[in-house]
């Protein structure tokens, strides 16, 4: 978009507040947990939008479907014959010491054999143009009906935007979707299983079962009968599930095989879906192929798995794990940002230059103490993003978590969702983190 | 080799109705290189349709869903097998390498496997028989004061224990040690109750070892399920609804 566009475009929508207050009305929300207490965020709207020129999106689109099928490939494997494993590629440590890692899934094959089915890749842009893949979301990733619902207000609020410029329609994420389900489908319809409405993603779960036909169920309304999963009708009936899409934790999803403690899940739901008997969306047991540690591996997995360069580089990281790489992050740690393998959401995030000279050492002696559990990256200097602040336009940080579907072939959605830090001096732009998103425009020439 | 009869059974009863009751059992023995079933009958009460499927380890795993309000679920398992352990078994996963959710060693339960690492140098087998002798002298046997629930840290602290709590302490140093292996849960002859042991990876095969009573494992035992330790291998496991309080009012072994 030329800076006229834009400009035009800013005056249409006046100001991001028309489109914040239909946001607010339809319930765009998202939960945080914040001191033990459940509270809904507003997750703020930017009117400016990212926008990706059709060259360069065919780019990211080519590295991004070369990575997810890389990554289906790899779990299939660490599940089956772990030939990575044996061939020196990737250390057994990593797997087995993995959280994600589930020993319940060894030997399970999802139906074509996808486990990803929906992948959300964080990807930011570096000031000289080049796409760095910061993290892979292989556990049901959320966010992409933001962008979506955003897109259908400002198509309200500033039709003519869309009229000067040519922008990928993205109202086809809801039938990429359903047809991905399809694909994983044993059997039976469709079903996307919310644990309430106290959960961060129950407006997408709504949302999303609206938009792809399928059931919004609660786990005590699902049953496991001679290994097939159930729907409890009203009526006393009972439908059979075929595909379940689910956002609860692998861990809390079948008390008879997970958590005995767990009050969300569907005892013997792994029973029904060894037999075959059930698709389950993502597949459980993926947080091993995302896992910050095993992210450093996705390049060399490429060429194993594929035989081909990656198209899409990593951010230059560093397993304090091997001696070499603990004496580069032992010599840079202030100029490093330190990831915790087990965290998620922006939390356990530092960045050396953040810390006082005391805390350095502590955490120095931290990852000599305990290298499994730290990664180091150079930090990537992004390219800014220009957003409305209370009237003025300002540039800030901002990343973009593309969705790749997998279903018959492997997709990637033409849109996605791009979240800025409203902190000018922070990078940190999870929407748990208090950051806010933007629209994301795929220009079609 | 030697032809064993096997009896389990376990009644629950619970003391009011109970209603949409999941379970899922391990307790039909599988076959395997060391061990032929040439019978195996199981009884649930009430009647309820069950599904067989075999789990990540190699477990028969037996699933069911009561849906209508009952008092009980009572499950027996009857049968005659052929054990040979001098036929090995050789189903190996690398999970079995590493610490699982009941072996995680705390400070002392690691102090005390270095105390004793340089105390023997051999094979797998050398290791194992040592590091099993060292915990029979350190752990005393005695009921009641662990529980299904205790890891193998705090079964250490105590310095008491079952064979479960035996067989977690063994699992954690042999970890350590860096020997493969894993939990056993499965019937002995002279033992009215399960049994639990543990086998360790050779390099080549599994070997049977018993900690509980310090001796190698032979023909006198059968093995019922296997995991990383005892929450891959729990007999029975169910989620139910209903006004209850839960009783697990018995359970009944024989191996003759």
């Amino acid at each position: 978009m030329t800076a006229l566009h834009q400009e035009q475009f800013t005056k249409a929508v006046g100001n991001a507040g028309e489109i914040n207050d239909l946001l607010r009305r339809y319930g765009v929300k998202f939960g945080i947990y914040k001191n033990g207490e459940f509270k809904e965020q507003f997750f703020p709207f930017d009117p400016i939008p990212r926008v990706i020129p059709s060259q360069n999106f065919a780019q990211i689109e080519k590295g991004l479907i070369q990575r997810v099928d890389a990554l289906n490939a790899f779990l299939y494997d660490i599940y089956h014959d772990k030939k990575i494993v044996r061939d020196g590629i990737v250390p057994e440590d990593f797997i087995y010491i993995s959280k994600g890692y589930l020993a319940q899934c060894e030997g399970v094959t999802p139906k074509n054999k996808i486990y990803s089915h929906i992948s959300g890749i964080d990807l930011v842009q570096a000031k000289d143009g080049e796409w760095y893949i910061l993290e892979d979301n292989l556990r049901i990733p959320s966010g992409a009906s933001y962008p979506l619902i955003a897109r259908e207000l400002t198509r309200i609020a500033a039709p003519q935007a869309f009229e000067e410029n040519a922008v990928v329609d993205n109202r086809g994420y809801a039938q990429l979707l359903k047809e991905t389900m399809e694909y994983a489908n044993c059997g039976g319809i469709r079903a996307i299983l919310t644990p309430g409405r106290f959960n961060a993603a129950y407006f997408e779960h709504s949302y999303l079962a609206e938009h792809t036909d399928s059931v919004l169920v609660q786990n005590d309304e699902l049953f496991v009968e001679d290994n097939i999963l159930y729907h409890r009708t009203y009526s006393g009936g009972k439908t059979r599930i075929g595909v379940l899409y689910r956002r609860i934790a692998d861990e809390y999803l079948d008390p008879l095989t997970f958590l005995p403690e767990s009050l969300i899940g569907i005892p013997n739901l792994m029973e029904a879906y060894r037999s075959g008997n059930v698709g389950i969306i993502n597949a459980p047991g993926n947080g091993v192929a995302d896992d910050k540690g095993i992210y450093y591996f996705v390049p060399k997995m490429i060429r194993y798995y594929l035989g081909e360069e990656p198209i899409l580089k990593n951010a230059p990281t560093y397993l304090p794990f091997y001696e070499e790489d603990m004496k580069y992050v032992m010599d840079n740690l202030e100029q490093l940002v330190i990831k915790d393998v087990a965290e998620a959401g922006g939390y356990g995030v530092v960045f050396g230059s953040e810390l006082s000279k005391e805390r350095l050492e502590e955490f120095r002696a931290e990852i000599i103490a305990q290298p499994r559990r730290f990664i180091a990256q150079e930090v990537i200097d992004f390219l800014d993003l220009p957003i409305i602040d209370n009237g003025d336009t300002v540039m800030r940080k901002a990343d973009l978590r593309a969705f790749v579907l997998s279903g018959e072939t492997t997709k990637v959605w033409a849109s996605g969702l791009t979240r800025f830090s409203r902190n000018p001096d922070s990078f940190v732009v999870n929407s748990s983190q208090g950051g806010g998103f933007k629209d994301t425009w795929v220009l079609s020439r | 080799m030697k032809r064993v009869n096997y009896c389990f059974s376990t009644k629950l009863t619970f003391d009011d109705y109970v209603h949409d009751h999941s379970f899922a059992l391990r307790i039909i023995p599988p076959e395997t290189a060391s061990q032929q079933i040439l019978s195996c009958n199981l009884n649930i009460s009430p009647y309820v349709p069950v599904k067989q499927t075999v789990d990540a380890f190699g477990n028969n795993v037996t699933t069911g869903y009561l849906r209508d309000d009952h008092r009980f679920l009572d499950f027996e398992i009857k049968g005659t097998a052929e054990v040979d352990c001098t036929k090995r078994r050789t189903d190996y996963m690398p999970c079995y390498l590493y610490q699982s959710e009941y072996t995680q060693p705390d400070d002392a339960l690691r102090d005390f496997y270095r105390a004793h690492q340089d105390g023997c140098i051999g094979t797998a087998a050398d290791r194992a028989a040592y590091l099993c002798d060292i915990l029979s002298q350190t752990i005393g046997y005695q009921k009641g004061v662990t529980d299904t629930a205790t890891t193998a840290a705090q079964a250490f602290a105590l310095k008491k224990g079952v064979c479960q709590d035996f067989s977690h302490i063994l699992i954690s140093m042999l970890r350590m040690d860096g020997i493969a292996c894993r939990y056993i849960a499965g019937l002995a002859f002279c033992d009215g109750e399960t049994h639990s042991w543990v086998e360790y990876w050779t390099g080549k095969h599994w070997e049977g070892i018993d900690p509980a009573n310090n001796c190698p494992v032979g023909d006198g035992y059968l093995v019922i399920s296997q995991g990383r330790d005892f929450r891959d291998c729990a007999v029975d496991r169910g989620v139910m609804y209903g006004k209850y309080t839960r009783q697990l009012q018995l359970v009944r072994s024989i191996l003759s």
